[in-house]
């Protein structure tokens, strides 16, 4: 691993915070599906993220409130009264843009569990490699794709070199990489030109980790590339 | 803005007795209320906007709603069609928002958030719901019990509840190329890589860009 990617790395989340240029992209709606998923359950656990995501969204507010006019069409305020008329009538069959916090104690973030509808409770695991199991969560194009992990204390995840860009998010338990320790709440960045990553999952109860692939992992032993397809990583 | 503009000099018209109104002259009147809607315009006024969005929400106040109408839906649309949409989307989605503002104003909250924020997030939710066909998960951020690890240093946020006037100067005052990708960033719905491409600069250019940027405005409206 050279220099040069350890601090891009380390730029992109240090001390297992993501950095500032995501919480905006994140604010603004840039994100796909898996990453702002990701995201809002990072920043679920850090209230000081909460705030930076807040505060990026009051400058987006700010933005759409000094903007210029544009033009409406004719009859435009007597069609929306229309409109908001009929669905009055129809006695509140809206869809809750903004989410009520879910009333179950979750074992998950809110935006995860909103996101799960549930809870680790409902996952259904499947089987993925010695000691890990896994639960597909999302695939998007180009192949990116949102899934939970779930490994044994102690289990050493295969070598494998990247493809794209993997972001991993802790929700249980603990592991450390390359000597840094990632645990509850602790993302970790591994970018794509990353040669060696074989991540151990430290000792005690099971580690869950939400993750992100950008693109299939290219597992490295000759074991691990025969299972691939199997697995469907 | 006009409409914001009337509703504070009709609220300032309320409080003068005839005979104080009779003691400008005509002309100075004129003057007085011409600063008065001067004031408003560059200001902005957002407790007055905030206020009729109570309105709306406990008297369902249709004149309230008509004046948030006015001042919004124009900017709203204006701010869709630089995602680059027909004009025919903008006006569906604007709709769409407005709609949503009628029957969710009981949800907004003036003392956790300018009005102007609510409506950026009902707006970019509509707009990945409907035009990009996304979930989009929102994280509640407004409140911190959600957190579940309080153990680390909580700083606030800073702004929040600043003037949109404020913000805005804030934003003027960065340097072109720092307020250029935070513009981007909002009002084009543009990925850091899409930026990257459309300004020929290295990815890692502009994530330092949008870092410093958001870094400068978080110092420039906070107290810290």
């Amino acid at each position: 691993m050279n220099q040069e990617v350890q601090t891009i790395e380390q730029a992109e989340a240090p001390g297992g915070r993501i950095a500032d240029d995501w919480l905006i992209a994140y604010a603004a709606g840039n994100l796909s599906e898996a990453k702002s998923t990701l995201v809002a359950t990072h920043a679920s656990y850090h209230p000081e993220l909460l705030n930076k995501v807040r505060d990026a969204e009051s400058v987006a507010g700010a933005l759409l409130g000094s903007t210029d006019k544009a033009d409406l069409s004719d009859g435009f305020f007597d069609r929306l009264m229309e409109s908001i008329d009929a669905q009055d009538g129809e006695a509140g069959e809206a869809i809750d843009l903004i989410k009520p916090v879910s009333a179950k104690n979750s074992n998950v973030p809110q935006p995860l569990a909103d996101y799960l509808n549930g809870d680790l409770e409902d996952v259904k695991w499947r089987f993925m490699g010695p000691g890990m199991k896994q639960a597909k969560l999302w695939t998007g194009e180009n192949g990116e794709k949102l899934w939970l992990l779930k490994a044994k204390g102690g289990t050493e995840i295969p070598e494998h070199g990247h493809n794209g860009s993997e972001m991993t998010l802790v929700l249980q338990g603990s592991y450390h990489v390359n000597g840094q320790k990632f645990g509850v709440g602790d993302l970790e960045i591994a970018s794509d030109e990353i040669e060696d990553h074989r991540p151990m999952i430290d000792e005690g109860e099971d580690c869950i980790c939400l993750v992100v692939t950008e693109a299939p992992i290219k597992l490295k032993s000759l074991m691990a590339r025969a299972v691939q397809p199997f697995i469907g990583l | 803005m006009y409409a914001s503009a009337q509703v504070r000099v009709e609220d300032t018209t309320d409080v003068l007795t005839p005979t104080t109104v009779q003691c400008f002259s005509q002309n100075e009147e004129n003057k007085r209320s011409t600063a008065r809607k001067g004031l408003s315009i560059t200001v902005s006024t957002p407790e007055t906007l905030e206020a009729l969005a109570v309105r709306v929400a406990t008297d369902r106040d249709r004149l309230a709603f008509k004046q948030l109408f006015a001042h919004f839906a124009p900017r709203i649309k204006s701010f869709i069609l630089k995602q680059k949409v027909t004009d025919e989307v903008a006006e569906d989605l604007t709709q769409e928002v407005m709609v949503t503002v009628w029957q969710k104003a009981h949800l907004f909250d003036p003392k956790k958030a300018r009005l102007s924020t609510w409506l950026f997030r009902i707006a970019r939710n509509k707009f990945i719901d409907k035009v990009r066909r996304q979930k989009y998960i929102e994280v509640d951020v407004d409140n911190h019990m959600q957190s579940m690890e309080a153990s680390e240093k909580t700083d606030v946020p800073v702004i929040q509840l600043q003037d949109q006037s404020r913000i805005v100067s804030a934003l003027k005052i960065l340097k072109p190329e720092l307020k250029q990708v935070i513009e981007l960033s909002f009002y084009q719905d543009m990925s850091h890589s899409q930026i990257s491409a459309e300004l020929g600069l290295p990815l890692g250019t502009v994530k330092s860009r949008i870092r410093i940027a958001f870094q400068k405005l978080r110092v420039e409206l906070g107290e810290y």
